[in-house]
């Protein structure tokens, strides 16, 4: 209710927006926004996207993945691998571990000027260590168990790892701080539950440049409604060339298209306007000659629907194909989408060098009634005098739950249930607010047969909390685990477990193949679409480019100019 | 006279001890937390991990623990920490509330100094042409939904016009050489969304000021008043006013107890950094502290406006008594 109500505003504003303010943009000042606001600017208990695109203007990490989903190196001079011989596998108390060479850039320094070190990353990990601190995914800084490193040679860090696990180098989110001005506050109040993050200077006084290592410092920070970044004189890259940006959070949507066309904002973030709302405001940019252009770019994001595998009618593989075959995914997403979405395959995308769809590795079901028919057929599920499937009495009816008021879900919804319904299925929409949906329906496997929702994934991500038997959520281990199907094969058991040890690239993408293709013959999910990533950009700004996953555009942002 | 007011204030602390359990033990009832939040974000975050959150933030005690250690907290003189914005709720709450009140302070003096008067003149000349147009208008004001207006006003006067802005509280990077000139321009990001919210009360007002002084108009009292010769002002305004305003009082003065509690839509609508949206969003992410302090600011205003309009009324009219 409250999201169709927001989309009749954008609507509304759509409709009367004409006269757009003459663009007169330069290097001086770019002015964008977005629709959420952070949460943190401490990178270590931040969790929200904005958060991560704001942080990416003002730190760095020690490699990132890059617009073509390619790691690269960023604070460290390269990447150690045990082919470069910068990293070795150890056995230490008979485990196997790993112990990597981390050079840091020589210029790589704080925006008060003091050198970017070890002992930097070596206190950020002391700290995400604390069990009084809220680091939400603490894995990623735990698998480090210690950084070394000689004080005459600062910048050259040996890292021990826990684990003997092939992606040791991907440390994209393990973010150093500056313990020259965060150790008096740890030492201070990290004894205390959240005494650290509620006294940081990240929270305390964030207009301090020593905390930010990236292109650009805060100069105002304006708790709900904006930010501005300037450049970093310290900054090891190429300066940035856009000498102020504000990004200003404004919630309506709707509003958010007036402040653009009025001037009062220059560009919209990838956290600001929903996909039929940027699908309407590129055509009206389209046909007005605005000079602004929406940017779609295939994101990570996957659109698909859970079925509980313990519902009676779809533990039958024959029921589940016929869901599939019955789709015209193809169709879905060139006419409710005008093709700026990508009908999906299975749960890696196409950005994920592990993704295929080769037939060969797949299953791959074309769309097909008369298919879909026969399979029913074959199930026992014969067409009754309405039109509907009946099988000992009982009628081919399932349930479909999403969260309420997301237009573009509740099309599709829509859609979906007269395409089943042409094969004689019976789908009933059951929808709830987004909380409920999440927190009861989905993690407590509440849903009875369909849950249509989506996933954020990374590339070549083990999907192990999504796919392994032990990750089905049960009252027993708190409801934790993300297998909401509950999906139980030894196979991919034995494949999320091998997936984290495989050193040889070549095996891991044969094993992720096989992952692929359990998981589209077994179908304990269908696949719908992969979403895509929005941004409006103005005219003439450049070297702005979507990345689709969360490593945000924002890391180049040093480059972006007029 | 104090003595009555004594007793209301200690009624009104009891009201609001009871009030903020059960406002608290409700919001524990609501499905999701904090750390759930973090799950649907993060597919990533382990069992260890949700298991560690949850003792980290308390979320694993019962909610009368709960309670008790918001109250501890709170007695100390410590508001807490949101958790969605991870700030003191004072940072977060403070600047806020200044807003929603600077906001909803001049739209309720607005539209008192311009529905009264107005509801009082129609009220003298019912039936005519005026109150026919006034009465349209009012209905119109009262009908509108506010974010319709609120669009609306920001399409003509900030995109077409270009006379304000369309949404924010304050220029970014504006530094005002003088007291003035900080007043111009908060004035002039006020100055749509007081239009938009005052619009509202105007018409609900003239309204309620009309059918009041149209029942006061109608007593015996004022037939004698005629009878004996005295002016029409001093009929109107010392023996008619008089009277109609009780029930003006109280509508005021309920109006009175929202000047902290914002108006969610106007301020979304011109992105104002008021307390509505915020409170809305504490509740919906479960941000317990912020959503207490807001919801004891708004039954303290409520209960606190309700004893003032009491006392009122014994200035208004002498015959009530406090016992």
């Amino acid at each position: 209710m409250k999201m169709t109500f927001w989309a009749l505003v954008g609507c509304l504003v759509l409709s009367f927006l004409n006269s757009p303010a003459a663009l007169a943009l330069n290097n001086d000042e770019l002015k964008m926004g977005s629709s959420q606001e952070y949460d943190s600017l401490n990178p270590l208990v931040m969790s929200s996207m904005i958060s991560t695109t704001l942080h990416r203007m003002t730190n760095r990490s020690l490699v990132n993945l890059d617009a073509d989903s390619h790691w690269v190196a960023q604070l460290a001079k390269e990447i150690p691998t045990l082919e470069n011989g910068k990293a070795k596998i150890v056995e230490i108390g008979g485990k196997k571990k790993i112990i990597a060479q981390w050079e840091i850039l020589d210029n790589a320094k704080w925006g008060d000027g003091n050198p970017l070190t070890c002992a930097d990353f070596a206190f950020a990990l002391k700290v995400a260590a604390s069990p009084n601190v809220s680091v939400g995914e603490k894995e990623t800084y735990t698998q480090v168990e210690k950084i070394d490193f000689d004080p005459k040679t600062p910048k050259k860090c040996t890292f021990t790892y826990e684990k003997a696990r092939w992606d040791f180098n991907r440390l994209g989110q393990f973010f150093p701080l500056p313990k020259h001005l965060e150790e008096p506050v740890f030492e201070k109040y990290g004894k205390e539950k959240e005494g650290y993050e509620k006294n940081s200077l990240y929270t305390k006084s964030p207009t301090t440049p020593g905390l930010f290592v990236g292109p650009y410092v805060y100069s105002e920070v304006k708790l709900g409604s904006h930010v501005t970044l300037t450049p970093n004189p310290y900054f090891y890259g190429p300066p940035a060339k856009i000498k102020k940006i504000i990004l200003k959070f404004i919630s309506n949507t709707g509003t958010m298209e007036a402040n653009l066309v009025s001037g009062t904002i220059d560009m919209i973030t990838t956290t600001g306007l929903k996909f039929d709302q940027a699908v309407t405001l590129d055509k009206k940019i389209q046909a007005q000659k605005l000079p602004y252009q929406v940017v779609f770019v295939p994101s990570v994001t996957y659109e698909h629907i859970d079925l509980n595998l313990n519902n009676p009618i779809l533990k039958d593989l024959r029921v589940r194909k016929a869901l599939v075959h019955a789709v015209n995914r193809e169709e879905l997403v060139k006419s409710l989408f005008d093709g700026k979405q990508q009908a999906a395959l299975h749960f890696m995308t196409p950005k994920d060098p592990w993704y295929t769809a080769d037939p060969k590795y797949v299953a791959i079901y074309r769309y097909s009634r008369r298919e879909a028919q026969k399979l029913l057929d074959e199930a026992g599920w014969k067409v009754g005098a309405d039109g509907y499937r009946f099988k000992d009495g009982k009628k081919l009816s399932l349930e479909i739950n999403t969260t309420a008021g997301d237009k573009t879900r509740e099309t599709v919804e829509s859609y979906l249930q007269e395409q089943w319904k042409q094969i004689g299925i019976d789908v009933q929409i059951k929808n709830e607010v987004a909380r409920t949906f999440f927190s009861e329906t989905t993690r407590k496997r509440k849903f009875s047969a369909m849950s249509l929702f989506a996933w954020v994934s990374s590339p070549e991500n083990n999907p192990r909390s999504t796919y392994a038997s032990a990750a089905i959520p049960t009252s027993k281990n708190g409801w934790s685990g993300q297998n909401y199907t509950s999906w139980t094969n030894p196979k991919v058991d034995q494949i999320v477990d091998q997936l984290d040890i495989e050193f040889n690239a070549k095996k891991r993408v044969e094993l992720a193949w096989e992952l692929q293709k359990l998981y589209t013959e077994e179908i304990p999910v269908l696949p719908m679409y992969y979403r895509s990533d929005i941004a409006v950009l103005p005219a003439g700004l450049k070297n702005v480019r979507l990345t689709g996953h969360q490593f945000p555009e924002t890391n180049e942002v040093e480059k972006w100019s007029f | 006279m104090l003595t009555y007011i004594t007793r209301r204030l200690i009624q009104t602390l009891v009201v609001i001890a009871i009030l903020s359990y059960v406002c608290f033990y409700i919001m524990t009832l609501m499905p999701g937390d904090p750390v759930e939040m973090m799950i649907a974000s993060n597919p990533r975050i382990t069992s260890a991990d949700v298991a560690r959150l949850r003792e980290l933030y308390g979320l694993d005690q019962p909610s009368y623990v709960r309670y008790m250690n918001w109250v501890e907290t709170v007695s100390k003189g410590d508001l807490g920490y949101s958790r969605t914005y991870k700030v003191p709720v004072t940072e977060i709450m403070g600047p806020r509330l200044w807003n929603t009140f600077v906001l909803s302070f001049w739209a309720l003096l607005i539209s008192i100094v311009i529905s009264v008067p107005l509801g009082v003149y129609t009220a003298l000349k019912p039936g005519g042409k005026l109150d026919y147009s006034l009465n349209l208008l009012s209905f119109a004001g009262i009908s509108i939904p506010s974010f319709w207006l609120g669009i609306l006003l920001i399409i003509i006067f900030a995109v077409t016009l270009g006379w304000f802005p369309a949404s924010g509280t304050e220029t970014i990077g504006f530094q005002p050489a003088n007291f003035w000139e900080a007043m111009k321009d908060r004035a002039w990001y006020l100055f749509l969304p007081t239009i938009s919210l005052s619009i509202q009360q105007i018409g609900r007002f003239v309204r309620f000021a009309r059918s009041s002084m149209l029942e006061a108009m109608r007593n015996d009292y004022i037939r004698t008043a005629k009878a004996k010769g005295l002016t029409r002002n001093i009929i109107v305004w010392q023996h008619a006013f008089r009277n109609a305003l009780i029930p003006l009082i109280t509508v005021l003065a309920l109006s009175l107890s929202t000047l902290f509690s914002g108006a969610i839509l106007t301020e979304t609508v011109f992105s104002y950094q008021g307390v509505g949206k915020l409170v809305y969003d504490s509740i919906m992410s479960n941000d317990f502290n912020v959503a207490m302090v807001s919801f004891i600011i708004s039954v303290s205003m409520v209960l606190i406006m309700n004893l003032v309009a009491d006392i009122l009324y014994g200035f208004a009219d002498p015959r009530i008594a406090y016992h």
